[in-house]
Formats: C-alpha cells, sequence, structure tokens
C-alpha cells in the first residue's frame, strides 16, 4: 500500500469480546485504511493459528477476530493478543503480483457503459483507469475467495445497482461503491459489473484453494474489450 | 446403499461443517441445529461428525440395498419403513428421536414437519462422502461439499461407511429439548452504540421470524432499530448466532451458511447453547432475546452436557 501508511503513530490498540468464544483485536480507529496495521493483523493471525486453543483467527478491513475452542481461554488469549500486537513486523507478507486477464464491456461487463455515463468518461477511459491502477489485498471474505481489494481510483467510485442482480456469473470483475473485486463463484449480486475474468479466484478441489492471499498486488489487465 | 426415490424438499448432506477457515471466506457451514444432528448420531453409535442427510418440509422416500439401522431427529417428521417385497407385510413406524432397524429392500417414507424445521436422518456408519476442504458438508452456495455439491435428488444413490454389525438389543429413543423460542445472547460490540429505545426494543420486545430466512440467515421483523441507520463499520468477520442490524433496523441473525465477514452493527450474540432454536423457528414464530452473563452460557452449555450425558446413560448396555 501507501508508503505514507507504513509507520504506525503509536496506536492503542482495543480488545473486546464478540459472544462467548471470540475476540476482536481493533487497533482503535484511525481515518484512514493502513496496510501496517493490515500486515500486522495477519501476522498475528499466522501465529495464532498454528495454536491448539485457536479455532478461527479472521481478519477484516484493520481488524482480527479470533475464535477460542473453549470459552476459558479468552483471557489467556485477551493478555497474549496485547504480547503479539507489541511484537509483531509491519512488513511480513510475501508481496506477490497477480495479473487478472479481464474481458471488459459487452456481455462480459453489461453494466460498463453505465458506469462510464456516470463519471462522464468514455467506456475506453474507464477500462484504462481500472487497469492502470495497482490494488492490494486487504482480506479475504464474504465469499470463498473474495478479496477486499484496496486501491479502486476515487474517479471510478460507483454506486451500487439500485436493484442486485440475481446471479452473477464466477469471475465477473465488478464496483461496488468504494470497492472493486472478482466474484468467485456464482452468485446474487449489487455492484456495477465491468468484466469478467476466466481465472478460477477458488478452487475447492486444490488445498490452496484461494488464489489471492492477502499481501498480494493485484493487476486487472484487458484482453478483450466489447464497446 | 441407499437410493433416494423421491426428494420432494430440501435436502442435502451436512456434518458439523468446516471451522477455522473464515480468513479464506469459507463459513462454517454444516447442520443447522448441530445437536440434533448428533443426537441421530449417537443413537446409532456414531461419531458425532458423521454425515447424515438434512431434510426441510416434503417428502421423501428412500429405498435401502441392505440392512441398516436408521434414526431421525430434529423436526418432527411423520417416518415410516415399509417392505417393497410383494406379500410382505411388515409396515411400521420410525419414531422421531429413536432408532430403528431397516431391511433390504425396504422403504422408509418421510413427511412433514409437524414441529420445526431441518431434520437429521442418520444412518448406521454415517454416509460415505469425500471430504472436501475439511467437511463432508454440503455448501449449497459455493457449490463444493456434500454430493456433488448440490442438494439431493431423486435418483441419488448414497453409499454407506463400511462398519461392523452392531447388535443393538433394544430399541432406544430420546425425548428433544423444547423450542421455547428464547434465545439467550450477549450483548455484541456496538450494542452500546444504540439509543436506549432501540437497546429496549431489542431485549424487551417481540420479534417474528420472517419469510425470509436460509441456512446463510434469519431475518427479523419488529420494532425498527433506528440508530442502525447511523452506524457504519469496517468490514469485520462476523460468525453464526451474530445479530446484524442493517439499515432497515431489523435484525438478521447468522446461520449455518452465513457469509465469513460483514459491515453491519454487531447488536448481540445469540449463545451457542440456542442456535438450534432459531434454525428450527418457522416463518411466523415468535422470538425473544434474553440478556445473559457469561456465567450462564456456562450453565446453558453444561445444560447440554447433562442431555447427552443422560443419553449416554440410558444407552449403556443397549
Amino acid at each position: 500500500m501507501r508508503d505514507s501508511h507504513r509507520f504506525i503513530p503509536s496506536l492503542q490498540i482495543n480488545i473486546y469480546p464478540l459472544g462467548e468464544r471470540a475476540l476482536v483485536l481493533d487497533p482503535t480507529p484511525e481515518a484512514t485504511l493502513s496496510w501496517a496495521v493490515q500486515s500486522k493483523l495477519c501476522w498475528i493471525a499466522e501465529q495464532l493459528r498454528q495454536l491448539p486453543i485457536v479455532e478461527e483467527a479472521t481478519p477484516g478491513m484493520n481488524n482480527l477476530t479470533i475464535v477460542v475452542r473453549e470459552t476459558r481461554q479468552l483471557k489467556a488469549m485477551q493478555a497474549r493478543l496485547a504480547e503479539l500486537w507489541q511484537s509483531a513486523p509491519t512488513e511480513t507478507l510475501e508481496r506477490r503480483t497477480i495479473e487478472i486477464p479481464v474481458s471488459y464491456g459487452g456481455e462480459a461487463g453489461p453494466d460498463l457503459i453505465s458506469v462510464a455515463q456516470f463519471h462522464h468518461l468514455s467506456p475506453k477511459e474507464v477500462i484504462k483507469r481500472h487497469s492502470q491502477a495497482s490494488y492490494q489485498v486487504f482480506f479475504i471474505g464474504f465469499q470463498p475467495g473474495f478479496a477486499y481489494l484496496e486501491g479502486l481510483p476515487k474517479c471510478l467510485h460507483t454506486p451500487r445497482l439500485a436493484t442486485p442482480r440475481l446471479t452473477i456469473p464466477a469471475g465477473s470483475v465488478g464496483i461496488g461503491g468504494e470497492q472493486t473485486g472478482i466474484y468467485p463463484l456464482a452468485s446474487p449480486g449489487g455492484w456495477q459489473i465491468i468484466g469478467q475474468t476466466q481465472l478460477a479466484l477458488f478452487d475447492p478441489t486444490s488445498d490452496d484453494s484461494c488464489l489471492l492471499k492477502p499481501g498480494d498486488r493485484v493487476r486487472f489487465t484487458p484482453v478483450e474489450i466489447a464497446l | 446403499m441407499i437410493r433416494l426415490d423421491r426428494v420432494n424438499g430440501l435436502a442435502s448432506i451436512q456434518d458439523l461443517g468446516r471451522p477455522g477457515q473464515g480468513h479464506l471466506g469459507i463459513p462454517r457451514g454444516g447442520a443447522m441445529d448441530s445437536f440434533s444432528l448428533i443426537l441421530a448420531n449417537r443413537l446409532l453409535g456414531n461419531v458425532d461428525n458423521a454425515p447424515a442427510i438434512e431434510l426441510a418440509c416434503g417428502s421423501y422416500e428412500i429405498t435401502f440395498e441392505s440392512s441398516s439401522w436408521v434414526a431421525l431427529c430434529g423436526a418432527t417428521f411423520e417416518a415410516r419403513i415399509e417392505s417393497e417385497i410383494k406379500g410382505k407385510e411388515d409396515d411400521r413406524p420410525l419414531w422421531h428421536g429413536w432408532r430403528g432397524r431397516v431391511n433390504p429392500g425396504e422403504r422408509l417414507t418421510i413427511k412433514g414437519p409437524r414441529q420445526g424445521v431441518w431434520g437429521y436422518l442418520a444412518v448406521l456408519g454415517g454416509i460415505e462422502i469425500p471430504k472436501v476442504l475439511g467437511g463432508h458438508g454440503t455448501f449449497l452456495a459455493g457449490h463444493f461439499g456434500g454430493h456433488q455439491g448440490r442438494q439431493l435428488a431423486s435418483g441419488d444413490i448414497l453409499n454407506l461407511s463400511s462398519h461392523t454389525e452392531t447388535n443393538f438389543s433394544r430399541p432406544v429413543g430420546a425425548v428433544h429439548r423444547a423450542n421455547d423460542g428464547i434465545l439467550r445472547a450477549l450483548p455484541g460490540p456496538e450494542m452500546s452504540q444504540f439509543s436506549d429505545q432501540d437497546r429496549k426494543a431489542f431485549w424487551h420486545g417481540h420479534w417474528t421470524v420472517s419469510p425470509q430466512n436460509d441456512r446463510m440467515g434469519v431475518r427479523l421483523t419488529g420494532e425498527s432499530l433506528n440508530s442502525a441507520k447511523h452506524l457504519s463499520l469496517r468490514s469485520h468477520a462476523v460468525l453464526p448466532g451474530v445479530v446484524q442490524v442493517p439499515p432497515s433496523g431489523q435484525p438478521i441473525v447468522l446461520q449455518a451458511d452465513a457469509q465469513t465477514s460483514g459491515g453491519y452493527p454487531r447488536m448481540a450474540m445469540v449463545i451457542e447453547a440456542d442456535h438450534w432454536k432459531l434454525a428450527q423457528a418457522r416463518a411466523g414464530q415468535a422470538i425473544r432475546f434474553q440478556h445473559v452473563s457469561p456465567n450462564q452460557v456456562e450453565d446453558a452449555n453444561l445444560e447440554w452436557q447433562h442431555y447427552f450425558y443422560r443419553l449416554a446413560r440410558a444407552m449403556d448396555g443397549s
């Protein structure tokens, strides 16, 4: 992410329970998202997943939820989290760059034209801006293999559809508000669909089921443009 | 081997889910009422996590190719075991919550339910199904797990895990716990950001299960919790049992197949001992939330332990 976010001012952290077996680690809200914070959280999650008492360690957008196997383990976990936060490095993740080949417009991207009209841009200009930007995976959630990407240029922020579609094909590339992303599975959805990729974002038959991982940089490469 | 001659309802293979993979976006999944699945498995001496058939309302006909034992728990379906062989009059009920023997060629017919939503048909040894990503259950929205990643259909054939012949000497059954519709809950992280009026409405109001409910979540209707309009959060992990309040002010309680992340305020968290109650509540049924302390959560978990302990005692030597 932006290098200016690399330094974490002495952040206060907040640890609170979520129900009987979960804790949330929430570095007290900063105005802007921080990759350094996320990087620390991903590192902590990795460490925690090795522990037998941890059932789940799931990062969100600059926060982390930990589920322990038994309620009585919450107290020890609380102390552990505070320690881990102190010792967690900020730059740990492998920074791969993943190219996502995209067919923009036409049947693959039924909303490309309306997105262009909304911004008073040509469809070509939308494609150019969407594919020239560099994105970073903050975390995987919502659906298997779905990546929360940071980095959609402001000039492409577009409201969601007034009426969500009942089904969107797997591989659809869309814009929803300030976010862009790829639907790994066929599903209902309210994002503006501008293109489609043939890459499998999620493969349940593989142990390494998700194509994208937190920290990855993502670039969309136009392979086909239908206007 | 069993043959599903007729499937006229939503049926899928389920076990106890795939916990621990939220960071890959994979929901916990598994049985909507895990206690009933465990009960059905224990009646047959199976492991708790043995894959079984989860049934929702409708009717089903299943033929057994070989002898086995079955147990049907959860929602109260009516079930009968009938012989397909002409002249052999051996039609008998399979009682809800009891185990029963089935002989080769016999057919199990199931219809209902009279009460509840989800039933669990467990078979001696469990259904043989490959594990996908650490679980046997079907994740319907993701098209993986279970039988070909989909709901069961007429004509499907399922294999049963091999097992050593049991010598169950007598029938054994269990009384299901009553569903009072009271969901015990702990306050959620954003509870304090709601107005006094909203908090009061949440804990003391009467909620109704709306028709909009599925394996992902149950939408409740009641007095609108208006503070939700002004609360927006960064996306965070969510779990089954989380009570989210979207801007509409009508709470959604997340269920087994819930997506792994969300951004709505977390009003409360239904305790795990009571997840089944909401799953088994039908559209139109009344629900109330009851504020409990962490100590009461422990008591609620103990109640379940005692229930299964009593079952084990009753089954001793059976």
